[in-house]
């Protein structure tokens, strides 16, 4: 059961899985990937909700990660809009081949 | 109870708006001044319905640890405080400015779609819940309203790529921001098993939580709100996201976008660092985080103002001077009394109307590419346009902070907030920076006014825009000569 | 005591140019040429209207002025007091209210300063009809300058203060950089940034002032009673006290200018329009001596015991070398009779810093004294080169020579207040450089030796002066009429409205020269009263 396993191993595992995604998104170049590994961010964060809230049997948790994925929907359909403007305009996805502002 | 009906007003009515202009979008056919007049009735009635509220006995800026279960119809995830109340009529103002802004500004560079309002409706929806949020639930869901509307906004010009690259970039790295943000949520809920900022600091005023989590909770919500203000180190996307966007935009995203972000700033800081607890257990005590605070705080003006200097688009320059602005206003978060909640209310409010100001003096002169907008291309704009030139100077020598205008009292407030809260080396860089920052801010008023051109930027159309400059002009010298007014005026609410 | 409508003398001479400046903007600059002129005619005489009326009010103010009513910390010896709460904020933790008020009110220190301004800014207003560009702005500039600084002058209140030493940067940044000459923009922006940097830590100071005695009111911030224990300003004689000191010195020495602050005078004299050169050397220099005397020196006396011999030093290092400067004008480069004034300047400055570094009766009633009296004569001598330069086209010595033939008018005007500079007897210059020396001579002889180099310097280079511009032949390019069209110049002597300027800075000169008790009458009850505060109340410190 989820008791016999304590807590920190969970609170582990989303921490891992925060810090791949972070990486990701610092590494990657292709903004739809970068978007993915923001994406593995919320799902880490999730992950420490519910399993804080399953620790402390409250329930602010999973109502937390409900809105968590309410939002993260919201941002796929708005990322992806931007992504599809860009490559209409640019015919690519690469950020780094974005450059036109700078100083 | 019937008294809160009444305070959650102006949180009901945005709502209600918001969804119901969006309905108005399907409905009203290929009518685009319906769904603009609709916009600014919306933002007016909320408007009016945070003054009313503003003359009910509201507490203040209450200490989230001082307050009980009053507020019973939103289950304790809202709080109506006169600030909360104070900062919805701010929000509401520079929704309006904008809008009124806008009406030709974005027909002249793209289209005229309607639901540009509707987005910004949203994005105000999203700002008042930051204001009134007590939970952090609350405060997530607002900053991710505003934020993507943000995104949304950034990239209206989805034909131009510097729009849209600014609205990539944006997207990204708000959203990568938002991770962190949410992480330190998750780590607090963890520390201390509540999503309830007043029942989270009362844990924290009894030392009763788990302190590894707490530590790490609030190094990534400081992360988080820092890039969400633009703060150092976190500060790059912000002139590539305000250069690339629509100008109007831009003036929003700043000043209501940059207030609404403090605002959360406070509301966590109130909570997680409360001034009267012995620290014993805290691996980060309060002076410790008052420390990094006051450390970004100086980084922040001192980049963004240095950074400055070298720009030539002038709108690159007003982004870098509003990461500058944000670490002034962080002054007041690291001070941490009252007299800096006080003082940063007053900034954002100037700020608002000397930056909106500035951007719609902008945005009336850009052309349809917005090519124009280089530091020569102003060079003898005295001739073509004097008032607008004369508007801009006004503009800049308040953002520069010097008397009699209202950005000067701005500044002058917090840095009396940092010196009572003894951080007066803090102060000192401050004012450094703003002396660094008078060179730049004057540099464009060389070009406008002692300087003279052969092919200067054409005579500007006004049409709606110069309400909102007229209204900007009187907020910079109003509240620069009678300061007192604005500063009784919420001393009186209390 | 005299109302109008209850606006006391005070606020109405401020604040007068405020409704001309109004009407001024009112006043549309007009379409075709003729339109054009005629509002430009408006403006000007618009002007000398308005400061002709606050002329008027200054005469006034000076005879119901009552010579033997001290000021300076007594609030009830002040006169024309107006007090009325301007920002107030209530329940501010541990400090209470913050309380700024409308605080005005003039004593010996200010007066003669109001009476130099009013003056200075009428006649200047007669040097502005070679003004010809974007006539509306700078007259409204003009106006809001004057705003400013009489505003200066008369306020009682340390924000006051600030606000109006603000304000006045402002316009003079536009009088400078857009109506100068070619290298305005690096003249005005250099001014800007000096005083602006001078003026940040007056606004430190200030800070921790208020944190320390809890007002703005600078005769309450002097007295020591109202020191609180333990703040940052607290005790007398304390490290943090002498760098609050040392900042509010820098502040006001940028705007005087002493060497070593000094090096943006002499661009933005060079650059500025004649009647904004004359401004800036009549009037705003004086700011920077006038601040130190109501500011500096009461609130903190132990620190100007302190540093009393510095001060003094700076004084003779300033006289000597701004000397120098002035005479290398005629070894150097082009020669220019301007930057051989604005040098001057900071030579004549320099005795006003000696006289109140010697904190002698003698020595302050003459620094103040000289206050006015540079003010009139540099203000002259700034308004003469700039007839000439509107004639010429050029301010190089070299240019010039035997115009003594064909201007023998103005030789006469120049003559008169190269000598009035000089220091010669029978001028007001002489009275308060003698007085000065005579008190410095008391507490610092040496220094004041070596300052009295500075005199004999000064007789060299404005005697050269002018014999090159006057004496000699007259040059080839000049023998015809300045401007053989007849239309700007109808002879070739100086005009009317330049002689308007002239005349009366020149009776003034002289008539102090002859009579200089008709001023320092008015101030003597008030140094004596500054002396003794700052003695006694300097007194407290172990130093």
């Amino acid at each position: 059961m989820l008791e016999s396993i304590p807590l920190e191993y969970y609170l582990g595992l989303s921490a891992i899985i925060f810090a791949i995604g972070a990486v990701g998104v610092m590494t990657r170049k292709n903004a739809i990937i970068i978007f993915m590994s923001i994406e593995l961010m919320l799902n880490a964060v999730n992950l420490t909700f519910i399993s804080i809230s399953s620790f402390f049997g409250n329930t602010g948790g999973p109502i937390f990660v409900l809105f968590v994925m309410a939002v993260a929907a919201a941002e796929a359909a708005v990322g992806l809009a931007i992504v599809l403007a860009l490559f209409r305009l640019k015919k690519t996805v690469y950020v780094d081949e974005v450059n036109t502002l700078k100083w | 109870m019937n008294q809160e009906v009444f305070l959650a007003m102006p949180v009901f009515l945005i709502s209600a708006f918001a969804v119901l202009i969006v309905v108005l979008d399907a409905v009203s056919g290929k009518n685009k001044t319906i769904n603009f007049a609709f916009g600014i009735f919306s933002l007016l009635a909320t408007a009016g319905a945070a003054i009313y509220t503003l003359t009910l006995q509201v507490p203040k800026l209450v200490n989230p640890a001082d307050y009980h279960d009053i507020f019973t119809i939103t289950k304790n995830t809202m709080v109506f405080s006169s600030y909360s109340a104070y900062f919805d009529i701010l929000f509401s103002l520079a929704g309006i400015l904008t809008m009124l802004a806008s009406r030709s500004f974005i027909s002249k560079g793209y289209h005229e779609y309607k639901e540009y309002y509707s987005i910004i409706i949203l994005a105000v929806a999203g700002m008042v819940y930051i204001s009134h949020a007590n939970n952090l639930l609350m405060l997530f869901i607002g900053i991710e309203l505003m934020s993507i509307m943000f995104y949304i906004l950034s990239g209206y010009f989805r034909q131009r790529i510097e729009s849209v690259e600014s609205a990539l970039k944006y997207f990204l790295l708000g959203s990568f921001a938002s991770g962190f943000l949410l992480y330190g949520m998750a780590l607090v809920y963890g520390a201390t098993s509540s999503l309830e900022l007043n029942v989270i600091a009362q844990f924290i005023a009894k030392n009763n939580f788990n302190a590894t989590y707490l530590t790490f909770g609030i190094a990534l919500l400081l992360i988080g709100l820092s890039f969400k203000i633009a703060a150092f180190p976190f500060h790059q996307w912000a002139p590539d996201v305000y250069q690339g966007a629509p100008t109007t935009v831009t003036a929003f995203m700043s000043t209501a976008g940059k207030a609404a972000a403090i605002f959360s700033f406070i509301i966590i800081a109130k909570a997680l660092m409360p001034s009267f607890t012995n620290n014993a257990m805290r691996l980060v005590s309060t002076e410790t985080m008052q420390m990094i605070l006051a450390v970004l705080s100086a980084a922040t003006m001192l980049i963004g103002n240095i950074t400055a200097i070298s720009q030539k688009n002038i709108k690159r320059m007003l982004a870098y001077s509003s990461v500058a602005h944000a670490g002034y206003m962080l002054m007041g978060v690291v001070a941490n009394n009252q007299l800096g909640y006080d003082g940063i209310i007053f900034y954002a409010t100037s700020y608002l109307f000397m930056q909106i100001g500035a951007f719609i003096v902008l945005s009336v002169l850009e052309n349809k590419d917005s090519s124009n907008i280089n530091l020569d291309n102003f060079t003898g704009l005295r001739k073509s346009n004097p008032y607008l030139a004369a508007l801009m100077a006004i503009f800049m020598f308040s953002l520069a902070g010097l008397p009699p205008f209202a950005g000067f009292f701005g500044k002058y407030y917090l840095f009396l907030a940092a010196i009572q809260s003894g951080y007066t080396w803090l102060t000192i860089v401050a004012v450094i920076s703003s002396v660094i920052s008078v060179y730049f801010y004057i540099g464009l008023i060389v070009y406008m006014f002692f300087k003279d051109s052969d092919n200067p930027i054409a005579k500007a159309e006004l049409k709606l825009s110069s309400v909102s400059l007229f209204v900007c002009l009187i907020g910079v010298l109003l509240f620069g000569f009678f300061p007192s007014l604005l500063m009784n005026l919420y001393a009186i609410i209390k | 005591m005299f109302n109008i409508f209850g606006i006391g003398p005070l606020t109405l001479i401020t604040f007068l140019p405020l409704i001309g400046l109004l009407i001024i903007l009112a006043i549309p600059a007009g379409k075709d040429e003729k339109a054009r002129e005629l509002s430009t005619n408006l403006y000007r005489w618009l002007t000398v209207g308005f400061t002709f009326l606050q002329l008027v009010i200054a005469i006034v103010i000076y005879m119901n002025f009552n010579n033997a009513l001290p000021g300076i910390n007594d609030a009830n010896t002040m006169q024309f007091v107006e007090k009325t709460p301007w920002i107030q904020l209530h329940g501010l933790p541990i400090f209470g209210d913050l309380k700024i008020d409308y605080y005005v009110g003039i004593d010996g220190i200010s007066a003669p300063m109001i009476l130099l301004t009013a003056i200075v800014c009428f006649v200047a207003t007669f040097a502005s009809w070679s003004i010809k560009k974007a006539v509306k702005g700078f007259f409204m500039m003009y106006l809001l300058l004057d705003i400013g600084m009489m505003g200066v002058f008369i306020s009682l209140d340390f924000f006051l203060f600030y606000v109006f030493w603000e304000l006045m940067l402002l316009p003079m940044y536009f009088l400078i950089g857009i109506w100068g000459g070619p290298r305005k923009e690096y003249a005005a922006i250099k001014f800007f940034i000096y005083t602006l940097f001078g003026s940040v830590f007056m606004l430190l100071v200030m800070i921790g002032l208020w944190f320390t005695s809890g007002t703005f009111n600078l005769l309450d911030l002097a007295n020591p009673a109202n020191i609180r224990p333990d703040q940052i300003f607290s005790g007398f004689g304390t490290t943090w006290r002498l760098w609050a000191f040392v900042g509010l010195f820098v502040g006001f020495a940028i705007k005087v200018p002493t060497v070593p602050f000094h090096t943006w005078l002499p661009d933005a004299h060079v650059e500025a329009p004649t009647p904004i050169s004359v401004i800036l050397a009549g009037v705003l220099l004086k700011m920077g001596t006038y601040g130190m005397l109501r500011i500096a020196w009461p609130i903190f006396p132990e620190a100007v015991k302190y540093f009393q011999e510095w001060i003094a030093l700076i004084g003779m290092v300033s006289i000597v070398y701004g000397a120098l400067c002035a005479l290398g004008q005629h070894k150097v480069g082009k020669r220019d009779l301007k930057k051989l004034i604005a040098y001057s300047s900071v030579s004549h400055m320099g005795y006003v810093m000696l006289g109140i570094a010697s904190m002698t009766s003698a020595g302050v009633t003459g620094a103040i004294f000289q206050m006015f009296n540079h003010g009139t004569i540099t203000a002259m001598l700034f308004m003469i080169v700039g007839v000439i330069y509107d004639r010429a086209h050029t301010r190089s010595m070299d240019d010039f020579g035997g115009l003594a033939n064909k201007m023998p008018v103005y030789t006469g005007m120049m003559a008169i207040s190269f000598f009035a500079a000089i220091g010669l007897p029978g001028m007001s210059g002489f009275v308060s450089e003698a007085l000065v020396f005579l008190g410095a001579f008391a507490t610092y002889p040496l220094y004041t030796v070596i300052s009295g180099l500075g005199i004999v310097l000064g007789a060299a280079y404005m005697l050269w002066a002018l014999q090159r511009v006057f004496f000699g032949k007259l040059p080839e390019k000049w023998s015809g009429p300045w401007d053989p069209s007849g239309k700007l110049y109808k002879h070739d002597d100086i005009n009317g409205i330049e002689l308007t300027a002239l005349i009366p800075l020149a009776v003034v000169v002289i008539f102090l020269g002859i009579f200089p008790t008709y001023i320092t009458n008015m101030m003597t009850e008030s140094v004596n009263q500054l002396i003794h505060f700052v003695t006694v109340n300097g007194q407290f410190t172990g130093l």
